[in-house]
């Protein structure tokens, strides 16, 4: 017990580590940018205005990107030193502790992100509200996923041995079709067949509503789209793999003694061959993670959830940086954890494995 | 039975979820957004979305009528008079409404319109866009005499300064400095302190306390409606006030009633999920439909009896740019050649399904005063269009266009066509170009550009040539941002100016009657044509599609193309009756 704590902290400290630097990383080069932040506040260049035929015209727009770099902290020294390059000499300078690179990782290590360049609000509460619509949404997806891949895996392999027929290959074929649909066409096919006055009409068209007195029933149907093509997006290739699998264990010589001493073919899946099976149902659901996020960003956007993905696509298409960056954060701080929870899963069903800390 | 009560459950459920817009309340509108308004600090303001937001829970001094698309009194009780003094200097003269007044009785009066403008100067308030946009105006002066009268001191003179003087939310001075600390500074003085002045420090981070991004509740303002809920990202809900100062108008101008008890609007990126959700009944009014949508819409038989359908020309040009500095583009007869290579005939076919308008210029072509109708429109004109390379010195060979250049040199015609990545309505436009030009044998190469790259890339003249949407309105002809020289290094991007252009521009910009306006836009479209640093292709149009019982709708061609709050039911006069 003690080793598996030791090695859950050195798991859990390296995935940290490991996201510190990325998000570290993205945080210098994208403030390379810096002066999209003013461009974004200051508005459009394309606009026909007064402004700029006034003789000061070029003094104001001058003050007001200073104001704008001045109230972000975007007038600080980016980093701890700046090299500089003067008649082909090198020197370097030293900032000390007022750079924006520090203030924004001690702000991380008391909880706060930062501003958003946009409208120069704190980005924690953006990003937890779309955190209360994200993990409910791909909570639900996965757990689907998950009890409909055991499903559909247990009934495709349970059957002749030789190749796959009849309504199973059907199963199969459907499966295979949809691993090679993309997701943002599948999001559309549901919408289009579920929430369409056209086909079955029973669905909502999108998942927010303005009714605040709405009945949970009706709140919860909204979710069932949105839910469904997440599912669908990641089912079809934990099932397929646990049916390979489930199959091929089926064919090891163990599942033949057993088949001799009189098991039966469901019981023989169900308690020796799916254990066996679940290893690498475990690393495929590990990296699922991305699959996840890059699905809720369709998801979110066709049915109107004001999830992560939607804001993460939204902030980038829009430049905005520190919403980007606690992005890239919270992402590579659930990929690492997911992967470390998955070589735990991995130990805990295999016990040849062993945790090294 | 447990199979019934299931299905009656599932039945039920649905049934409820999906309820016909008679059973919603009679005065309620529910309007589709398609991006959040990310903030409602009236100093902020990022989108469109968020200024429509503002007009709701505030009142300007002017608003935008938009049955007649002129700028009409809405806190002032007439559009202020306009005095010019030597030639530098403009005086604005208001005077407030006796009956405008906030939420708690006290009337609006002109101290909160000089503490308003003092908010917007306030050094370390996030109000550097409003401060560029009002930058102009110098001082307020108020009467001793009379409480609701005041003059905006503005630095030059133009004619826009009358409207655009007009045109912010005006902030209740006791909900933010109920001590008046402010009254003792002048205008001057507070735009040109530094953030460290105790008092105008404690003022910022009053503000900033207040989060007034997010709770626009506790600044009230003066306009119709209150926020009733906000889900960023996925709905807003205005309710009306039942007690509106405005409602003792008789008659209430238009830009002064509210008659829908209830504004929703949700937040719906994708078109085709909030086509669905119009065709579902859970959407009143669809803005700004795509073209597709539009048209699917128009043809099924279902909705052509449920939904109105509604076209404008909006003030939104698609335009093609030269690089002017590049030897290529350096003579407007290379450039008048290249214009010919673009069909907007077909493009507008192909890209808008033939709504929108041709135009031979930057006028809008509904403005038949300024509109030179007599110039001819853009054609697609292989013929001419080597006619015209031929002129400009080009001769064609195998390899291609080549003609003589300096020191004895031969030049290659052979251009980079930049354009925002992703967009469709570019994209034709480009490989049209492209088709036209490989015809005549000019190889035309297509960079696709991510937005943000896309500005940096023209700011820095990093093209031959472009295509892009640019922004217009019906009240200012200020082409100075995107053709005078002052300006090669922000919004100019065909680098593009001569003395005689720019004092043109000037001119046009700074023009009092409306005689003079003609004659010199005349002047200028046909300038426009000749030397042909940027082309405009066609106006896009906004489509909007309603529930056919929504009355007052004024669909318009200045955004947000439809008016919100004069919607009314056909069959709710008696419900709007009572408030």
């Amino acid at each position: 017990m003690r080793l598996l704590g030791r090695w859950l902290a050195a798991q859990v400290g390296r995935a940290f580590l490991a996201a510190w630097a990325i998000a570290s990383l993205v945080f210098l080069l994208s403030r390379l940018d810096a002066a999209k932040a003013t461009d974004l506040l200051l508005g459009e260049t394309d606009n026909l205005g007064t402004a700029v035929l006034r003789a000061d015209a070029d003094t104001i727009q001058h003050q007001a990107r200073q104001a704008i770099e001045q109230r972000l902290g975007l007038a600080e020294p980016l980093f701890y030193t700046t090299r500089t390059q003067q008649a082909g000499t090198v020197s370097w300078h030293w900032h000390g502790l007022h750079n924006q690179y520090h203030r924004w990782l001690v702000g991380l290590l008391h909880g706060h992100l930062g501003l958003s360049f946009r409208d120069g609000q704190p980005i924690g509460p953006r990003w937890r509200a779309a955190l209360a619509y994200t993990i409910p949404l791909t909570f639900l997806a996965l757990l689907g996923a998950i009890v409909g891949a055991l499903l559909v895996g247990l009934v495709l392999a349970d059957g002749p041995q030789a190749a796959l027929s009849g309504w199973r290959a059907g199963l199969h074929t459907l499966l295979t079709g949809l691993q090679g649909l993309p997701l943002f066409a599948l999001a559309l096919g549901l919408l289009f067949a579920f929430a369409n006055p056209d086909m079955l009409n029973i669905l909502p068209a999108y998942a927010g509503s303005p009714d605040d007195e709405e009945l949970w029933g009706q709140r919860a149907l909204r979710l069932v789209l949105p839910v469904l093509a997440l599912v669908l997006a990641v089912l079809p290739e934990l099932a397929l793999l646990l049916a390979h699998t489930l199959r091929h264990e089926l064919s090891t010589g163990y599942a033949t003694t057993a088949r001799a001493k009189g098991l039966s073919n469901g019981k023989l899946l169900r308690r020796h061959a799916l254990p066996n099976a679940i290893l690498p149902l475990l690393t495929a659901l590990a990296g699922l993670l991305p699959a996840l996020v890059a699905g809720a960003v369709v998801v979110e956007t066709i049915f109107a959830l004001p999830g992560t993905g939607r804001l993460l696509a939204e902030a980038v298409a829009m430049h905005d940086y520190p919403v980007v960056v606690a992005g890239v954060l919270f992402t590579a701080l659930a990929r690492l954890l997911a992967l470390a929870l998955a070589d735990a899963l991995y130990a805990w069903a295999d016990p040849r494995i062993r945790l090294v800390p | 039975m447990k199979y019934f009560w299931f299905g009656w459950l599932l039945a039920t459920s649905i049934s409820s979820c999906s309820l016909p817009a008679d059973k919603q309340a009679n005065s309620t509108v529910r309007i589709r957004w398609n991006r959040d308004p990310e903030s409602l600090s009236p100093l902020t303001l990022p989108n469109q979305n968020a200024v429509d937001a503002a007009t709701l829970l505030h009142c300007s001094l002017l608003q935008v009528d938009l049955s007649t698309g002129t700028y009409a009194p809405a806190l002032a009780d007439s559009l202020p008079r306009m005095q010019l003094l030597g030639d530098s200097l403009t005086h604005l003269r208001y005077q407030l409404r006796h009956a405008a007044a906030w939420d708690n009785g006290r009337p609006v009066l002109a101290t909160d319109v000089a503490f308003t403008l003092k908010l917007i100067f306030c050094p370390g308030l996030p109000n550097e866009k409003a401060r560029t946009q009002l930058g102009f105006i110098r001082d307020i002066k108020l009467d001793p005499t009379n409480p609701r009268h005041f003059t905006l001191v503005c630095r030059g003179q133009a004619p826009e300064f009358g409207f655009e003087s007009g045109e912010f939310p005006i902030l209740a001075e006791d909900a933010l400095d109920s001590k008046h600390s402010l009254r003792q500074f002048s205008l001057a003085s507070v735009a040109t302190a530094n953030t460290a002045e105790p008092t105008l420090a404690a003022l910022a981070a009053r503000y900033q306390q207040a989060d007034l991004e997010d709770h626009s509740g506790r600044l009230p303002g003066c306009g119709p409606y209150k926020l009733a809920a906000w889900k960023k990202n996925q709905y807003l809900t205005f309710e009306r006030k039942t007690h509106w100062w405005a409602d003792s108008l008789r008659p209430a101008p238009l830009v002064l009633q509210a008659k829908p008890t209830k504004l929703h609007f949700s937040i719906i990126k994708d078109d085709a999920t909030a086509t669905l959700a119009l065709r579902r009944h859970e959407l009143d009014v669809l803005p700004q439909a795509s073209a597709r949508d539009f048209k699917r819409l128009q043809a099924l038989a279902a909705t052509q009896q449920r939904f109105a359908f509604y076209t404008t020309t909006s003030y939104e040009v698609v335009t093609a740019g030269f690089n002017t500095r590049r030897p290529l583009l350096r003579d407007s007869l290379t450039r008048q050649a290249l214009s010919r290579l673009f069909d907007p005939a077909r493009l507008l076919q192909a890209t808008q399904l033939g709504q929108g308008q041709r135009t031979v210029g930057l006028v809008h072509p509904n403005d038949h005063r300024y509109y030179a109708s007599n110039l001819p429109l853009l054609a697609y004109d292989l013929p001419q269009a080597q006619v015209l390379l031929q002129r400009a010195g080009w001769q064609h060979r195998p390899t291609g266009w080549t003609r003589p250049a300096a020191k004895g040199q031969s030049e290659h015609l052979a251009l980079a066509l930049r354009y925002r990545a992703e967009d469709p309505v570019f994209q034709t436009i480009a490989l049209q170009f492209k088709a036209a030009a490989t015809q005549l044998n000019i190889p035309v190469e297509l960079r696709p550009t991510e937005s943000s790259l896309l500005t940096t890339a023209l700011r820095e003249g990093d093209f031959d040539m472009y295509v892009r949407i640019q922004k217009g309105n019906p009240f200012a002809f200020n082409y100075a941002s995107m053709l005078h020289s002052r300006n090669v290094q922000e919004g100019n991007f065909s680098k593009f100016g001569t003395p005689a252009t720019d004092r043109l521009i000037e001119a046009v910009a700074t023009a009092e009657t409306p005689a003079q306006k003609r004659q010199l836009l005349q002047r200028f479209q046909v300038m426009l044509q000749q030397q042909a640093p940027l082309v405009p292709l066609f106006f896009l149009p906004y489509r909007l599609v309603t529930d056919r019982r929504l009355q007052n709708v004024y669909p318009s061609a200045i955004k947000p193309g439809y008016s919100a709050p004069t919607m009314t039911w056909t069959d709710a006069a008696p419900v709007l009756a009572q408030q």
